[in-house]
């Protein structure tokens, strides 16, 4: 849109995204997340050339202090980044790597491994022990559910409340099965039969790890995800329906097919913007509010974006080899993940219970801010 | 199509802050009956009193007794008095596009005219654009205007003509010069018209739920001096179009129903809600704080010199949805049989919110022809 292409974004003065970086990663994704990439990557569950080009730039490790051996940069960064992954549908855990499983292993002063790092997401039908023994291992038993890319992952990086540690286990503590979610990405199962971690991956986690702050960093990566692939979709939507013509006519000068692209163009815009403010807010500090509310909405918006989109495309939309799916697919999936049902409206609607009708709507405009 | 996050600066802030303490003396909740938005009642002593802070006609030009403050400005000011449900009907239209209109393209003594009563919350103003015949075909309306000395004379009848009963002037766009080979959109004008003119009569139309509010306007023979044409005689459709742009993307798209919502928690302060309640207020919430920043952006954008139609377009269309939304969520929720006279709060209020909400869709342009507006902008 010409007339308005030219302002520039405004960003907040102490958090401030530099555009370069989310063009560096437009650039590497488009190059090597592409349509075979992402298609290959579904059989052989896993994405080599993805994940070298991507470790290579650093690009896993933003948002992890340079100190603890991340590439450096705020969260807001490594959200930006996670949001054109999205966008690509990148079949890599790059989430896991960074702002989640990089963060709790830097957080505790464990060493970020040179490979992926895996994270499980907290499934009801969990059943992992964890005991912390006397000289400093740990004994794990049990098992853990849709756990990303485990068996590619290096180094699964735990946080165990009960004891308030991290444990960095190794890939070699555990065996997995062949589970993935509805868009074929691994989401497995992770099972250990009396493993022994050695002392020197338990580490006291530090005052930042709580399961609150890490179920809003899983949260939060996924609402950055969903934004990217939301907007991705848009886009193939509405250059499909450009040129599938019907009738004698771009089927995009339907008014019923325009229904369909307002609809979805609203749910990728307001996705988009309520992921970039919680980033912005994640760097910053308490992001409670802002995360909720965004996933609430996000969450909302794949759901019937997906639906508006596929509608467009007629049957072109339901075959393998047409991109629609790699999307579509992913949006279904992730918007379960790190999510119960009702999870993060129901956190929102705390919130605004807590703070009462008179102040609902500042907690409105200023979000986290308000709460106490 | 684009939206960029922005946030308030710390002098917005303090106008934020500003305004709630006013309206936190001036209505202290509980003491009135919060309107709906925008559908707000007349009261001309809370239009002088705004006036008089300078939150009427702030975008206006200093010279003209108006404020040269920013959209972003005056979006803090009416959100705050939409959310309040504060009684902002008598100024409401000249505030919102009317002063803006007059100011861009009225003639200097017209801005003289108007602009300054416009300001102090003097005047109101009522829009006359439908017709019996034009509705969402606006550019077929036939409200006939022919020259005569010094002016012109109109014959003809503007219909669904919001308090034309309680306001002092309208805007009517006619027709100047007779259609040719169906070329519409030529040989329109809008004209300034005070409603006490000889020969315009106001008939009432009662509302569904029978209060007043919507008018016919019947002209017959009414003389329209020259000095009050607004603009160009004949560019009456480009004028037109930019001002129905100033009723887009606004928070009186998003917050008509949120005094509901905001009762629907005070009935259960000291009750704890069950978490299908609490699920449902929580995705009304996010969706209350997603588009308000994205209506935010609109304004920050007007104020950056670009004109982001395609994007008020979007707001417009997913808000006056959304508020419709928000009443199906909250009679979902609750165990009753709605009644106006009921002595509950909430339940007055979803009773009026039910019993228009069907017009937040329709008015000021209908949800389908804004999307055919903003499909026109969605590629990247
Ligand atoms: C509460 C309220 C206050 C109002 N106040 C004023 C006022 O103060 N001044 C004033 O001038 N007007 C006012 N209006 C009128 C308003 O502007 C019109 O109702 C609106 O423009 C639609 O016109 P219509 O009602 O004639 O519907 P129509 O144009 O007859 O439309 C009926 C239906 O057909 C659909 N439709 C029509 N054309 C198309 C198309 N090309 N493509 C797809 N669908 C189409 C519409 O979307 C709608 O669903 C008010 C309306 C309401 C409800």
């Amino acid at each position: 849109m010409s007339t308005t292409s030219h302002i520039k974004p405004i960003s907040a003065p102490d958090v401030n995204v530099d555009e370069l970086l989310s063009d560096a990663a437009a650039k590497l994704f488009r190059n090597v997340s592409d349509f075979d990439a992402v298609q290959a990557a579904e059989a052989a569950r896993w994405a080599p050339t993805v994940w070298k080009a991507v470790a290579e730039a650093g690009f896993a490790w933003i948002g992890v202090p340079e100190s603890a051996g991340g590439s450096g940069g705020t969260i807001a960064d490594a959200c930006e980044v996670l949001r054109v992954a999205g966008a690509h549908a990148a079949p890599i855990p790059l989430a896991e790597t960074g702002i989640i499983g990089g963060w709790l292993l830097a957080c505790a002063g464990l060493p970020l491994p040179d490979g992926p790092v895996t994270v499980a997401p907290g499934r009801p039908d969990d059943t992992l022990t964890v005991t912390v023994n006397a000289d400093g291992s740990a004994t794990l038993d049990g098992s853990l559910h849709r756990v990303p890319w485990a068996a590619k992952s290096d180094v699964l990086a735990l946080f165990d409340e009960a004891s308030g540690k991290v444990i960095a286990v190794p890939n070699s503590a555990y065996t997995t099965d062949l589970l993935t979610n509805m868009a074929g990405e691994p989401r497995e199962t992770v099972t250990f039969a009396a493993a022994s971690i050695p002392a020197d991956a338990v580490a006291e986690a530090g005052p930042q790890v709580t399961t609150d702050a890490l179920r809003n960093r899983g949260a939060l990566s996924r609402v950055m995800l969903m934004a990217g692939a939301l907007e991705a979709m848009l886009n193939l939507t509405v250059d499909y329906c450009e040129v599938r013509q019907q009738f004698g006519k771009p089927i995009g000068r339907f008014q019923a097919v325009q229904q369909h692209l307002v609809w979805a163009a609203q749910d990728a815009a307001l996705t988009k913007m309520a992921a970039q403010i919680a980033a912005r807010q994640a760097a910053r500090g308490d992001a409670r509010f802002e995360i909720a509310a965004a996933r609430s909405l996000a969450n909302e918006c794949a759901s019937t974006a997906t639906r508006q989109c596929h509608q467009a495309h007629g049957a072109m939309g339901m075959t393998q080899e047409y991109a629609l799916h790699h999307l579509s697919r992913r949006l279904w999936s992730w918007r379960s993940e790190w999510a119960h049902p009702g999870e993060w409206s129901g956190k929102v609607g705390r919130f605004a219970e807590s703070v009462g009708p008179q102040n609902l709507y500042p907690l409105i405009t200023a979000g986290s801010a308000h709460l106490s | 199509m684009r939206f960029t996050p922005t946030e308030l600066t710390p002098a917005e802030l303090e106008l934020q802050a500003e305004v709630r303490d006013f309206l936190a003396a001036e209505l202290p909740r509980g003491t009135y009956e919060p309107a709906l938005g925008m559908g707000a009642d007349h009261d001309k002593e809370f239009s002088k009193k705004l006036a008089a802070k300078g939150w009427v006609g702030m975008a206006l030009p200093k010279r003209y007794g108006g404020h040269d403050r920013s959209a972003v400005d005056r979006f803090i000011v009416v959100e705050e008095l939409l959310r309040s449900g504060a009684p902002i009907g008598y100024h409401w239209v000249a505030d919102r596009q009317t002063g803006s209109v007059i100011n861009k393209f009225g003639t200097e003594e017209q801005r003289e005219r108007f602009l300054p009563i416009i300001s102090r919350g003097e005047i109101g103003f009522s829009i006359g654009m439908s017709e019996p015949d034009s509705g969402s075909d606006l550019a077929s309306v036939s409200l006939r205007a022919t020259r005569t000395e010094g002016g012109w004379i109109l014959n003809g009848t503007k219909i669904w003509t919001s308090s034309a009963h309680e306001n002092d002037y309208f805007i009517c766009l006619c027709r100047t010069t007779p259609m040719e080979d169906g070329n519409k959109h030529q040989g329109l004008s809008q004209m300034l018209i005070d409603l006490a003119t000889e020969g315009l009569q106001i008939n009432g139309i009662p509302f569904l739920d029978g209060a007043p509010g919507f008018n016919e306007v019947v002209m017959t023979d009414v003389f329209v001096p020259d000095e009050n044409v607004l603009g160009d005689a004949g560019m009456g459709w480009v004028q037109n179009t930019s001002e129905l742009a100033y009723e887009r993307g606004g928070p009186d798209r998003w917050l008509s129903t949120f005094g509901v919502v905001e009762q629907f928690l005070a009935s259960h302060v000291g009750t704890p809600m069950g978490d299908r309640a609490v699920q449902s207020l929580g995705s009304m919430v996010a969706r209350y704080w997603g588009l308000r920043n994205m209506s935010l952006t609109v304004a920050r954008m007007i104020d950056q010199g670009a004109a982001p139609s395609v994007e008020s377009a979007l707001v417009k269309e997913m808000g006056t949805r959304f508020e419709q939304d928000t009443l199906l969520k909250l009679i979902e929720l609750v165990d009753l049989e709605p009644s106006p006279e009921s002595a509950s709060m909430f339940e007055r209020m979803f009773t009026a919110a039910t019993l228009t909400g069907p017009s937040f869709t329709i008015r000021g342009g209908t949800i389908e022809i804004l999307r055919s507006v903003a499909s026109k902008g969605l590629r990247s």
